[in-house]
């Protein structure tokens, strides 16, 4: 029995070793291409307030995986939440927004997660009840909430927030890019929603057999709801960071991030047919794709070769984690034998 | 009650008598929708669209996804004039060949990808996507092409069934419809009278249960993504004809449309279900709603709005569809059982 248990541990640990290990290459060879300016404090620093944008696009989005499904509307329903915060925050303030104070900014703050809450609400619903498949609730919300953003902002870019929501995604406090300590803080909490509420087991559970959950007095109707408004939620603290980063808001900001958080995701390690995926691995498949970002950008490459090189790098990555897991097998089969 | 039933059973009655209806109701409200050079026009502008939703309802039927095939027939397009203009010696006939057989290249690299390395398809195809495009941008640095050989636009020019109207104006239907219809009536018998196709019906409906009978996945997989492909190649040829320009992002774009019409023709996002017929139907429709949307003066803006609440609709339909039948079901047991 102690054999069992420690195969596993060590079965897990490889899960995460191979994420450790294409991290380090990954870090290596982009240290390679760029020389030393990769790992300046400035491109660190400038990493490092960025990456929680990825990172709670990549947590989203393995919420909305748990249960097999996906969560394509995340990037819209941010750029959504933007309009939302903009819109509130020009009614409460007649019009000169920067000049809101800290209540005002809240108030608005909490409409971009009520709106955001109404559109998990409506995915989950669809979803959950008329049981149709997710990529395609997703894919029509998501289409949905793009027109509604640009209509309600007929595609202008929008500025001139005031500082107490810029500090949120472009301060710094003892030196410690605010962001990052907005992500530490919502990685704790969603550590505890995720694997230590009753609410995150029976989500996981919901993801890993729904069948088996209907029989066991699971609403399964109610967790797939409560998971896309998670989801959604996690959209709604992106976007506060996206306008904190870029002191605007745009209907079609981040389109192609959207790739990334999926990539992100299954990177990380969450089983497309639910029931599987670690708030760790969410946390080093961003920090790598948050590399390769950086790393991109830093080599100058026209931009549409950057474009071309993401698509290569997908198929790589996957590649290679599919070549780990061949690898990982044979030294298991080894190790049973003797 | 049985009537009703009947109509929700049979997607394609469903949107035939749709179409007729919002035939009437516009003809009615705006009388210059009915004329013959109208209908011709709105056809020939949704050539290109129908021709993809041929691909697309392919691979859909068996099961996956596929978002690369316009960077695929972008690509394609501007290969083929590139070649022409400057390199050989072409001919209408030796155009399309070498289309089908540049786009067959391209989707059997991602149905290799997707079948061998078992990835989610509508990850590689996204990847895929980019690798295309951002490669075929970066070769020719966004060029357009102005001038393309003579018998490019003579294939959308050239007119069946003419009509001169009185002020001289010659309208028909445009060869390029024509080729639209006969492929459409090419896929719609390899679906339903060759063994191919059953496989793919088969593949789509249950992986598993196919391959014990026989199917050979890989095979089935290679062939659905390189017909996409050609068909992407095809689509890629005929745009050019019609537009009589190489834009290099006129066709990218366009991929969720092409999804809403299939999906609005009655398919069913997990595989397994979906017509020709109904593909064509929904094509039809789509046109028909959009057309509308142009003739109504609504501001374009609302295009995207428009776009997802038709996908929202169809799968709105589709689960509906579902629940009749799973109703149908019990009644029939209920019976039985008496």
């Amino acid at each position: 029995m102690v054999d069992i248990s420690k195969m596993m541990k060590r079965a897990r640990k490889g899960e995460q070793f191979s994420l450790v290990v294409t991290l380090i290459v990954v870090f290596l060879l982009l240290w390679l291409l760029n020389g030393t300016r990769f790992v300046t404090i400035r491109n660190l620093r400038s990493m490092s307030y960025q990456l929680p944008i990825i990172g709670f696009l990549a947590i989203g989005m393995m919420i909305s995986e748990l249960s097999g499904g996906i969560n394509l509307s995340l990037i819209a329903n941010a750029n959504l939440n933007g309009v939302v915060i903009y819109l509130v925050l020009n009614a409460i303030t007649g019009g000169s927004m920067g000049d809101a104070n800290i209540a005002q900014v809240v108030i608005a703050i909490l409409a971009g997660f009520g709106v955001s809450t109404i559109v998990g609400l409506v995915n989950g619903l669809l979803i959950a009840k008329l049981n149709i498949p997710a990529i395609l609730t997703t894919l029509g919300t998501m289409t949905l909430i793009q027109g509604i953003s640009l209509v309600l902002t007929k595609g202008y870019t929008i500025s001139g927030f005031p500082n107490s929501l810029i500090f949120l995604g472009n301060g710094s406090v003892l030196g410690i890019p605010m962001p990052i300590i907005v992500f530490i803080i919502v990685v704790i909490i969603a550590h505890f929603i995720l694997n230590k509420s009753a609410f995150g087991v029976r989500l996981y559970m919901t993801g890993a057999n729904r069948t088996a959950c209907r029989y066991s007095n699971v609403n399964t109707t109610k967790v797939i709801v409560w998971e896309y408004i998670l989801s959604a939620w996690f959209a709604s603290v992106t976007s506060l960071i996206m306008i904190g980063q870029l002191n605007s808001v745009k209907a079609n900001y981040a389109e192609s991030y959207l790739l990334v958080a999926v990539l992100a995701s299954f990177l990380g390690g969450v089983d497309p047919n639910g029931g599987f995926g670690k708030l760790s691995g969410m946390i080093l498949a961003a920090v790598i794709l948050q590399l390769i970002s950086s790393g991109l950008n830093l080599l100058r490459l026209d931009p549409f070769m950057i474009t071309a090189m993401w698509g290569a790098i997908i198929i790589i990555l996957l590649l290679g984690r599919d070549i780990m897991n061949q690898i990982g097998k044979l030294f298991s089969k080894r190790r049973v034998r003797t | 009650m049985k009537t009703r039933l009947n109509l929700l059973r049979n997607r394609e009655t469903l949107l035939g008598i749709t179409i007729l209806v919002l035939l009437v109701v516009i003809s009615l409200l705006s009388p210059s929708f009915m004329t013959y050079t109208n209908i011709v026009n709105l056809l020939k502008s949704f050539t290109v669209l129908g021709i993809f939703s041929l691909g697309v309802i392919l691979v859909i039927i068996s099961g996956g996804v596929d978002v690369s095939f316009t960077a695929i027939a972008q690509v394609v397009q501007y290969a083929v004039v590139y070649l022409f203009l400057n390199n050989m010696q072409g001919n209408v006939f030796l155009a399309f060949v070498l289309a089908i057989i540049m786009g067959t290249l391209m989707g059997l690299f991602n149905g290799y990808l997707i079948h061998r390395y078992k990835m989610p398809a509508i990850i590689i195809t996204i990847a895929t996507q980019n690798l295309f495009y951002g490669l075929m941008y970066v070769i020719t640095k966004g060029q357009l092409i102005y001038v393309i050989p003579e018998y490019f636009w003579k294939i959308s020019n050239t007119m069946l069934f003419k009509q001169v109207a009185p002020n001289g104006a010659v309208s028909g239907l445009s060869l390029t419809t024509v080729i639209w219809f006969a492929l459409a009536l090419v896929v719609a018998l390899l679906l339903k009278f060759t063994v191919l196709g059953r496989s793919i019906y088969m593949m789509g409906g249950n992986p598993v249960a196919a391959q014990r009978i026989g199917v050979n996945s890989r095979n089935t997989t290679l062939f659905v993504y390189g017909s996409m492909g050609a068909i992407a190649g095809i689509g890629g040829i005929v745009h050019v004809s019609i537009v009589q320009t190489v834009i290099p992002n006129s066709i990218v774009g366009q991929e969720l449309q092409v999804i809403a019409a299939v999906i609005l023709g009655g398919a069913s996002i997990t595989g397994g279900k979906g017509s020709v017929l109904g593909t064509l139907l929904g094509v039809l429709l789509f046109a028909i709603l959009s057309n509308s949307l142009t003739l109504l003066q609504i501001s374009s803006y609302w295009y995207n709005v428009f776009t997802g609440f038709i996908i929202l609709l169809s799968v709105f339909l589709n689960a509906m569809q579902e629940i009749q039948q799973q109703k149908q079901k019990i009644r029939v047991n209920v019976e039985a059982a008496s």
